[in-house]
């Protein structure tokens, strides 16, 4: 079953005068890991905000069309409740954490929902050990590194225990580092915990190992959607501008002279394995 | 002089004491010294302090309150002495300087109280203090986040100002007005930043559920202890025995103790 269906979206700011998209339609099924990319200004992070309701709740606007994500009809049910199915993590780690030590801020969600005292010290452990910082229980956020930050914005939304997490290029203002420790944890929620996660982000080389589809955004429209494989490899992708992870790009380097690797690898070890059987061949 | 009111985490009794009695405390001091105007009550007031000062290990941060508060106290005492010297109805020059400086000292040891409170109190700890003192919550709320963010902006503020000098921007010289007009560069972005700021953090708290109950719960409680009862004990003693003192003792001025 769909977990977030869209038909026919369109959605048009305050302010705006064309839409910020048009027409959109997709299908998303529990558990998925999807990743969600395109050229700056091609409406993505727009369309992050219909899956929790920040629109059309929070901006106003006008939006057009079905949006149904956990069975719920988002422009029915407010955020609040919304949040319960929905996390989101954004861009800048720094603007997401109000609280003046890190388990407060975990808490801030659950003391929002009147959870029992009790049930939030247990959630809130839980959340901090799965995105790995519970050691930095008690430090206050101006102490911590970006990405220490942007893991503990996720174990904030962890804790409220949603069904599906959206991240919107949580790793923008972060070290590679930090950005690979991000998707670790990230990879962790979707395969152990079966959370269905959609990814906003420009760091292909380093996360579409993980993804089992990818959607390509442009000029407000989704115009790929697919396998990472085949949609690294498809020449549309190329000609927008989606950064194609090096690996991928290198198969079609050697196909275009000749050589073929047999099978479209992802990532770095992935291309290792292919070079080796080709010239094993 | 802020320096001295700045929360720093250290572990002393008087850190981990309800805020609320720090509180009590406070106010019973503010309005005893509101009460007397002679000199050597507030200065015994000024010394009673000190132990609870020791208590609280923050001597240093302490001091360095006292000396920055110690321009405003000259000012303070000028006032007076001019002031009281032309306009008053003392006589005696001496009697005019004991006086100034009586209010030279009260003003120190609301100083001293205050700092001694905000030394101590971490402001998770205050605002949770407030919340259960029925404020409501979107004040506290709007406290907390508030010092949570003064380092971010402080740290904003150095980076605009380091980018407009490198673009060639004077920040030194000129008269007063000058000075002022040359921060306009640095205002207007920092301004800018926090508005889209408070945007994304509206935006992140509508995310985490904001407003979804009235019955909020919340992840720590504050308890009144015995050294908290022991606090608002000390407190009202020192308030009650003021209140007696100022009514039925007359204390002799400083200048007839010295000369008679």
């Amino acid at each position: 079953m769909a977990i977030i269906k869209a038909e026919g979206l369109t959605y048009t700011y305050p302010i705006g005068t064309k839409p910020a998209f048009e027409d959109v339609s997709l299908n998303i099924e529990k558990g998925e890991f999807v990743i969600l990319t395109g050229p700056s200004g091609c409406g993505k992070t727009t369309l992050c905000r219909c899956f929790n309701g920040l629109i059309p709740h929070f901006y106003g606007g006008k939006l057009e069309g079905e949006i149904t994500v956990s069975g719920l009809q988002v422009s029915e049910h407010p955020i609040h409740e919304l949040a319960q199915h929905v996390g989101m993590v954004f861009q800048n780690p720094e603007n997401q954490l109000f609280a003046l030590s890190v388990e407060k801020d975990v808490a801030f969600g659950l003391e929002n929902l009147g959870v029992p005292r009790e049930e939030i010290r247990e959630r809130v452990d839980w959340a901090l050990k799965m995105a790995g910082i519970y050691g930095l229980k008690d430090r206050a956020p101006y102490e911590l590194s970006g990405g220490q930050q942007q893991r503990v914005a996720l174990a904030s939304v962890l804790a409220m225990q949603p069904e599906i997490i959206v991240l919107d290029e949580p790793t923008s203002f972060l070290d590679p580092l930090g950005a690979l420790r991000i998707f670790k944890v990230i990879n962790d929620l979707n395969k152990k915990l079966g959370i269905t996660i959609i990814l906003v982000e420009h760091r292909l080389d380093l996360t579409s190992k993980y993804a089992n589809r990818v959607m390509v955004m442009t000029k407000g429209k989704i115009v790929l959607n697919g396998h990472p494989r085949e949609v690294f490899n498809s020449e549309e992708a190329r000609l927008i501008g989606v950064g194609i992870p090096k690996a991928t790009r290198l198969y079609q380097i050697l196909k275009a002279g000749g050589v073929d690797l047999g099978r479209v690898p992802l990532s770095s070890e992935e291309a290792y394995e292919a070079v080796v059987e080709t010239l094993a061949r | 002089m802020f320096d001295g009111f700045k929360f720093r985490s250290v572990s002393s009794p008087v850190h981990t004491m309800d805020p609320r009695a720090k509180f009590i405390y406070v106010c019973a001091l503010f309005s005893v010294a509101v009460m007397f105007n002679q000199l050597i009550p507030l200065l015994i007031l000024f010394v009673i302090q000190i132990p609870f000062v020791v208590l609280a290990g923050v001597q240093k941060e302490w001091l360095r309150s006292m000396k920055g508060s110690a321009m405003f106290a000259v000012i303070i005492f000028t006032m007076n002495l001019l002031s009281l010297y032309f306009y008053g109805s003392y006589g005696s020059l001496p009697a005019i300087i004991e006086r100034s400086l009586a209010m030279t000292v009260r003003f120190l040891v609301l100083i001293e109280s205050f700092s001694v409170f905000f030394l101590t109190t971490s402001p998770d700890l205050l605002g949770l203090a407030l919340e259960q003192s029925h404020v409501p919550y979107e004040l506290c709320f709007a406290f907390t986040t508030a010092v949570r963010f003064v380092p971010v902006l402080a740290e904003e503020a150095q980076t605009i100002m380091d980018a407009q000098k490198a673009r060639g921007l004077e920040l030194e010289g000129g008269n007063f007005i000058k000075k002022i007009r040359n921060y306009i560069p640095i205002l207007i972005p920092l301004i800018v930043n926090a508005i889209r700021r408070s945007l994304e953090l509206a935006e992140t708290m509508e995310s985490r559920a904001w407003g979804a109950t009235k019955n909020r719960t919340n992840l720590y409680v504050l308890k009144i202890g015995g050294k908290d009862i022991y606090l608002i004990l000390v407190s009202a003693v020192i308030f009650v025995v003021s209140v007696y003192v100022s009514i039925y003792i007359q204390f002799p001025a400083l200048t007839q103790l010295l000369v008679g």
